[in-house]
């Protein structure tokens, strides 16, 4: 019966999806053939400051050289005199490829029944043919990482570059990374009965989760001790965190919330990284003890609490910097997360350089995923990066004219750009 | 004998005649006299007289009698050291109504209620009932109030908008023909639907709208009822008894219950419409707007509950209370106080306020500073005309109720309620006998006089003393005017233990002792004196004066954390050398100056010299931009932004549910907005009025209206108003398809035809027709979309695809008006050229879309593409976060589509500007304009720009370091309240205590029910 109604509902995706046509017609780029030599270009290394009249030389996917006047015999030249070198974006924190549009629910797939769910991965529903990427492609970034929502244990996330044909050639390799959503009511009632209930249910969640790493923990020494351990694939799941090679992202950002991460992080010696991280820099000493990292998602976001100063969350970041937590800026979002480099550029206002803004949404965001070969400009990187006509950071003037992702120049055509074409005509 | 000149009246002007008089000294069997003799009598507020008699006969009051010679006939009660109070009065309570309003079968949606009896076509309106039919007097219910000292109470059931006429009565148990003071007192209004299941009104301003509607409805009914022709005629008009309570309601006053300072100045605004003044159940935060209150002259009653503090021993929960709620936990006891200070006449009830604790709190409003005398009327005189009995009760003059409290001690001090009266019936708090026991006796043994002191503590203390000598008594116990001990006597050659029995007689004790041998002798005890509160009620009175409450919190303009110590005036300011985007055809003007005076903006050029006493900004480096204009938002509004129970609820006004308190005004300032449209939401085709406001932060909700600004009305299309994403139980209501949308416009479009076509017809009509037929009733619904076909009222409608776009522009030109604004309007694109054939225009989000399936065709490049068409385009927010950098959003079509500087500017200045009709006054820096200013670090279209300075009617309303200031003083009052509380050891709430109702953020398709607080919204 009940796989009776899955095959019905199924097919009324299956239709839906036709009649609209949830699929971007842009042809990845092939590999890269042959040697580039980029030209007169300011390189933003977003690692070793910027080179005016910079020269850049990429092959098979990589920088081969990075400097000043640059020769090569075989490699087509590109002159990019006025033109602006950035090493390609890093969106951290998205669910590109998950969710299409969210109020259709037929064409979202980021969040599962259930409240510790380790074993779920993005990678076996990311859909590269979402007509959102090349949109969020449009505006610089090359990379994301794709998380599953929800509430407690959600599931891992993964790392993908923004041109592929499928999960296959998307996907980045990176260590292990478990999404835990810390409980919080989500909306206090007024009403005390109603809250008494949310409250128990609060502390009941607290609870799973602390009984979800116990369990894993089990396994874990279970596992140590013999590693035909039977048992069950969700804990077997949560290893590489007690092993010490996945990071924990805990989604947090009232103060209580980030110091019970991390008392769980030093009970079992987590890699642990605070995403949204609102209070991040309260907590900063204890951060830095136990070496953690933040994501700050809430660049765009009101002051989370009534009183607290109007740009409150526009300087987060540059509090994080003052207190010396490594950080990278994100948007928690689908189709809005073509907004990263403006949200970046947002805190340049308010205490951060350009540069340090840079750094946190490229070489810092590859830095929190462990990445050592994206996020910068330097020998031996891949050569994903983006050519503009001015300052990445500021709408009113960085138009990304040229992407390319491991040496492949991306098409920057998208859904907007081609209705667009199509309705100049009209 | 008494001497007529003795007996005075209470207030000593009622001189009574001989022969009334006269009743007194006939004796009558029938008759029940009783003189309390020897009290301090409140005769009323501020008038005591001491150590006099209160006469009573029977139920009433018969005199005062100043130097206690009573009549024989009384009898007496000596009141030595007591003092009696008028009975007090609630004036709003549900007291012994004993009704349930019958319970609906339907189930929800409810559109429409079931008819029973001529009601009202809302179940939330029961004008109809007069309570004093269901009243059935309930002893135990009552005792909740005669414990406090209350005597009578103003009563009705408690549900619903219009509650329907009150009752006052009295609290004594009999039946009601005898308790009942006045059967029809006053109209019970609110703004809550109660237990009504229907699901119209579902917002605040869907309640106000229903009020207006009723009274109208109401007056309209009174004229028209009693026409001649109103049964034979084709326009008859249906019975309607709600309507026909309602038709003397100016003869009546209204008792209007609220839940917000906000809703108290609402309700008295909406019935000032119909010259109507209420009494409002008050909050207790009056002090925050006292001002309005005064303005708007009503009264108050208060229920006496004071907040305990906000749990902050936890630094956690600490940091999210508001700073509101902290200065509120300190000032809430000043505030009955504050409403004395200024003249603003209140009562007490005891409704809504903790009833064992409430003379607690009394007592603490009287340490902040209450005088007595008003504590006392807003117990007895105030609440007297509240309920329509002030002939009859609230003082204690001759020929009112015999409804009374006898007190030991100054109630509003330390004293204590022995009994409260009820039409001369006593029922006892507490035993006054054992009070009357108390004091020194002198008491003789074998001739030894010893001192019997008896002092009444927790318990009952008696000690014996002679001289240097202490005898110790023990097993001291009274009961029923009888009091025995043992002592031991041998000091006065007694041995053994010797017992004592003494009866309370008068002032005597008189009993005997057995001693150790079994022998009784008779023992007298004589009082020596008296054990009374010496105190001098009077002198204490002028004490109080003195008493000085010192607070660590601030009261501001808005009373929350970032408002106004005082309101910001107009300054006369230079700003020389700036970059001036003039958003005229003048364009981007360099170094140039611009001088602003009396609100506007003075003079625009170079070189300009200061006037005297002009501030001088040197702007060099900065850009100066006329204030950002929202043509879409939901900010400071309350109790919903959705009126969605029906598909045409044009009738609803935005206006009328202003929040001046909202924070997100002052950080909407911050980004550099200054004119703003608050829009109903998007839940149905034809939505509530809106309202464009200026961003004066601090001001009151009136004046925060814009009222130069064209009327303008929300309408909507699409997903929404098919209520797509509400759930399977929205099954019912047309339309659901953007078939039925297109019909649904034109419908009622037709009937708004009609409408205004009958009263023309009726208008026409001569003097003589018009007293015989009926005229047509005032639709509010109905005129508001007449306002919309005849230009009176702009459509800003919310809209996304093509073919609904297309469809309301055909409905348009079919009934003659332009659309002035299509909202969100993202597919605006692909119709840009019949838009502009058209002559409407777009407002339109930057870069929104995928967020559901009608705006999967949205692009970036829309503003480009309807610009380029000749489409006056404009970048909203509709969100009260982005609406903070809408400099920004702007800056987007430049990124997206290579738009001009020049444009993009415009794009949030003057073309929102023109499209809510103030382009007149706003959106340009032009000389004579309004000065409504943004002064910018940075180009203005760069994500670098912060708005430094922010003019409104050339009044600075932020500025970037005043603001580092505010923030610092914000963060230190906090922690002063914060350590106020935690050292002063006073209650804190609970952890696990619900917290303060907070709104959620208003969002187009919120769709919260304003009355069980429940709510969602997907985007």
């Amino acid at each position: 019966m009940k796989k009776h109604l899955l095959t019905i509902s199924l097919l009324s995706v299956a239709s839906m999806i036709s009649a609209a046509a949830f699929a971007s017609d842009i042809v990845p780029a092939a590999t890269q053939k042959q040697a580039v030599l980029l030209q007169n270009a300011t390189i933003h290394t977003a690692a070793n400051g910027v080179i005016e009249n910079g020269d850049m030389l990429f092959n098979n996917g990589r920088i081969v050289e990075i400097g000043q006047d640059l020769n090569s015999n075989s490699a087509k030249i590109i002159d990019l005199t006025g033109k602006h070198v950035y090493p390609g974006l890093v969106a951290l924190s998205t669910s590109l490829g998950l969710v299409e549009v969210n109020a259709v629910k037929e064409s979202v797939d980021n969040r599962e029944v259930g409240f510790v769910n380790p074993q779920l991965s993005p990678a076996v529903a990311y859909n590269a043919d979402s007509e959102i990427i090349p949109t969020v492609r449009r505006n610089g970034i090359t990379y994301a990482q794709v998380i599953p929502t929800g509430n407690g244990i959600a599931g891992q996330s993964i790392v993908v570059n923004l041109d592929a044909w499928n999960i296959d050639d998307a996907l980045v390799k990176t260590g292990p990374q478990m999404n835990l959503y810390w409980p919080s009511i989500r909306w206090a009632s007024s009403d005390p009965t109603v809250y008494k209930k949310q409250l128990e249910s609060l502390n009941k969640q607290i609870n799973e989760v602390h009984q979800a790493f116990e369990n894993g923990y089990r396994y874990y020494l279970s596992y140590k001790a013999d590693h035909d351990v039977k048992g069950n694939k969700a804990l077997a799941s949560m290893l590489p965190l007690f092993e010490g090679k996945g990071q924990l992202y805990v989604h947090a950002n009232k103060q209580k919330q980030i110091e019970q991460a991390i008392a769980i992080a030093r009970k079992y010696k987590f890699k642990l990284v605070i995403v949204g991280g609102y209070d991040a820099w309260r907590v900063a000493t204890s951060l830095n003890e136990i070496g953690a990292k933040v994501i700050y998602t809430n660049v765009f976001s009101l002051p989370q609490r009534n009183d607290d100063p109007v740009d409150q969350a526009f300087k987060v970041p540059s509090l994080l910097k003052q207190a010396g937590v490594p950080f990278a800026l994100a948007i928690k979002a689908d189709w809005n997360t073509r907004n990263l480099p403006f949200a970046a550029g947002q805190t340049v206002s308010h205490g951060l350089s350009k540069e340090e803004a840079l750094k946190s949404i490229t070489a810092d965001a590859a830095n929190i995923l462990n990445l050592k070969d994206i996020g910068s400009l330097q020998k031996g990187y891949k050569a994903s990066f983006i050519i503009t006509e001015g300052d990445i950071l500021d709408q009113a003037s960085g138009k990304v004219e040229q992407l390319y992702i491991d040496g492949r120049k991306v098409d920057l055509n998208n859904r907007h750009n081609q209705l667009y074409q199509k309705y100049l005509k009209r | 004998m008494i001497n007529i000149n003795k007996v005075i009246s209470a207030s000593a002007l009622v001189v009574m005649s001989s022969s009334s008089f006269a009743s007194v000294l006939t004796p009558n069997a029938n008759n029940k006299l009783t003189a309390l003799t020897h009290a301090n009598i409140f005769v009323a507020p501020g008038k005591v007289v001491k150590n006099a008699t209160l006469l009573v006969e029977n139920d009433r009051v018969k005199a005062i009698i100043e130097d206690n010679d009573i009549p024989q006939a009384a009898l007496e009660i000596d009141l030595s050291g007591y003092t009696i109070y008028p009975g007090f009065i609630d004036p709003y309570t549900q007291y012994g109504i004993d009704y349930s309003f019958p319970e609906t079968k339907q189930t929800k949606p409810i559109y429409f209620n079931d008819r029973i009896g001529g009601n009202a076509s809302n179940d939330a309106i029961h004008a109809e009932k007069e309570w004093f039919s269901y009243i059935k007097p309930d002893a135990k219910s009552a005792k909740t109030w005669i414990n406090n000292g209350f005597t009578s109470v103003q009563s009705a059931k408690l549900d619903g908008i219009f509650r329907g006429r009150g009752v006052s009565l009295s609290l004594e148990n009999d039946i009601p023909n005898k308790v009942i003071y006045q059967a029809r007192s006053h109209q019970f209004m609110s703004f809550n639907k109660g237990s009504s299941k229907q699901d119209y009104p579902g917002s605040l301003m869907g309640s106000i709208a229903l009020i207006r509607q009723t009274l109208s409805d109401a007056k309209w009914y009174k004229e028209n009822y009693n026409k001649p022709g109103t049964l034979s005629q084709p326009n008859e008009i249906e019975f309607n008894a709600a309507y026909e309570k309602l038709g003397n309601l100016h003869k009546q006053h209204i008792i209007f219950e609220t839940t917000s300072l906000n809703n108290q100045l609402r309700a008295a605004r909406e019935l000032a419409e119909f010259d109507l003044t209420p009494t409002i159940v008050g909050t207790g935060n009056e002090y925050s707007r006292i001002n309005e209150i005064k303005a708007l002259n009503y009264s108050i009653i208060l229920p006496l509950k004071f907040p305990d503090a906000p749990n902050v021993a936890d630094s956690d929960s600490a940091k999210d209370v508001k700073l509101a709620e902290l200065r509120h936990w300190e000032r809430a006891s000043s505030n009955p106080a504050a409403l004395a200070k200024a003249d603003i006449s209140f009562a007490f009830t005891l409704s809504g306020s903790n009833q064992k604790e409430f003379w607690k709190a009394l007592r603490k409003a009287v340490n902040a500073g209450l005088s007595k005398q008003d504590a006392l009327a807003a117990l007895t005189t105030n609440p007297a005309e509240m309920a329509n009995i002030s002939d009859i009760a609230g003082k204690l003059e001759p020929g009112y109720k015999a409804d009374f409290v006898i007190s030991k001690g100054d109630l509003f001090d330390n004293g204590k309620i022995y009994s409260v009266w009820l039409q001369g019936n006593e029922t006892q708090i507490h035993d006054r006998s054992l009070d009357n026991l108390a004091g020194n006796y002198q008491l003789t043994l074998n001739q030894i006089d010893f001192d019997l002191g008896l002092e009444k503590g927790t318990k009952l203390d008696a000690s014996l003393s002679s001289g240097e000598q202490q005898i110790e008594l023990d097993k001291v116990k009274y009961d029923n005017e009888r009091l025995t001990f043992i002592a031991d006597l041998s000091g006065a050659d007694y041995q053994g233990v010797t017992r004592f029995v003494l009866w309370l007689d008068g002032k005597e004790l008189t009993g005997r002792m057995e001693t150790a041998d079994g022998t009784e002798y008779p023992v007298t005890a004589k009082r020596i004196k008296l054990d009374t509160d010496s105190e001098n009620l009077t002198s204490k009175n002028s004490q109080d004066s003195d008493k000085k409450t010192s607070f660590v919190s601030k009261t501001t303009h808005p009373n929350v954390a970032f408002g106004f110590d005082a309101l910001p005036e107009q300054e006369t300011v230079l700003i020389k050398n700036a970059t001036v985007w003039t958003s005229e055809k003048s364009g981007i003007l360099k170094n140039t100056d611009v001088l602003i005076k009396n609100g506007e903006i003075d003079e625009i050029g170079q070189g300009l010299k200061a006037p005297r006493k002009a501030i001088v900004i040197d702007a060099t480096g900065k850009h100066l931009t006329a204030g950002i204009v929202d043509e879409h938002s939901h900010i400071a509004i309350n109790g919903g932004v959705n009126e969605a129970t029906h598909a045409v609820t044009s009738e609803v006004r935005i206006g009328d549910v202003l929040n001046p308190d909202d924070v997100n005004i002052y950080r909407a300032l911050a980004g550099g907005v200054t004119t703003v449209q608050l829009l109903h939401g998007s839940a149905n085709p034809i939505g509530g009025q809106a309202q464009t406001i200026k961003l004066r932060w601090g001001d009151t909700a009136e004046e925060l209206k814009f009222k130069e600004a064209n009327p303008s009305i929300k309408f909507a299309l699409g997903e929404n108003v098919k209520q797509t994403h509400w759930g399977e139980k929205f099954s019912r209501r047309f339309p659901k398809s953007r078939m039925g949308v297109d019909a649904l416009f034109r419908e009622t479009m037709d009937s708004a035809l009609e409408y205004e076509q009958a009263k023309k017809d009726y208008d026409d009509l001569r003097r003589s027709s018009k007293r015989k037929i009926v005229a047509p009733r005032k639709d509010y619904r109905l005129e508001a979309v007449n306002q919309v076909i005849n230009g009176e009222r702009d459509v800003h409608i919310h809209s996304y695809v093509a073919s609904e776009i297309l469809m309301f522009l055909k409905v348009a030109d079919a009934y003659g008006f332009t659309v002035k604004a299509f909202t969100h309007i993202l597919e605006g694109y692909k119709v840009a050229d019949e838009m502009a054939k058209h002559g409407t225009s777009a407002s339109t989000f930057s870069d929104w879309w995928a967020y559901k399936f009608e705006v999967y065709d949205a692009i970036p490049q829309n503003t480009c593409l309807m610009t380029e068409k000749g489409v006056l385009t404009s970048v909203n927010s509709d969100d009260r976060e982005m609406m903070r950098r809408l400099n920004q959003e702007a800056a987007k079509s430049m990124f997206y589509c290579d738009m001009s500087e020049i444009d993009a500017w415009n794009m949030v200045t003057i073309n929102p500007a023109k499209q809510l009709g103030v382009d007149k006054y706003v959106g340009s820096i032009k000389q004579g304009k309004q000065a409504d200013l943004a002064l910018w670090s940075h180009n203005p279209l760069s994500v670098y720009a912060k708005a430094e300075k922010v003019w409104v009617d050339g009044k600075r309303y932020f500025d970037i370091e005043i603001d580092k200031q505010k923030q610092q003083q914000v963060a230190t009052e906090r922690q002063a309240l914060i350590q106020k509380i935690l050292t002063s050891g006073t209650k804190m709430k609970q952890k696990s205590e619900a917290p303060i109702f907070k709104e959620p953020e208003w969002h187009c398709d919120t769709l919260f029910h304003a009355w069980d607080k429940s709510h969602n919204h997907s985007h």
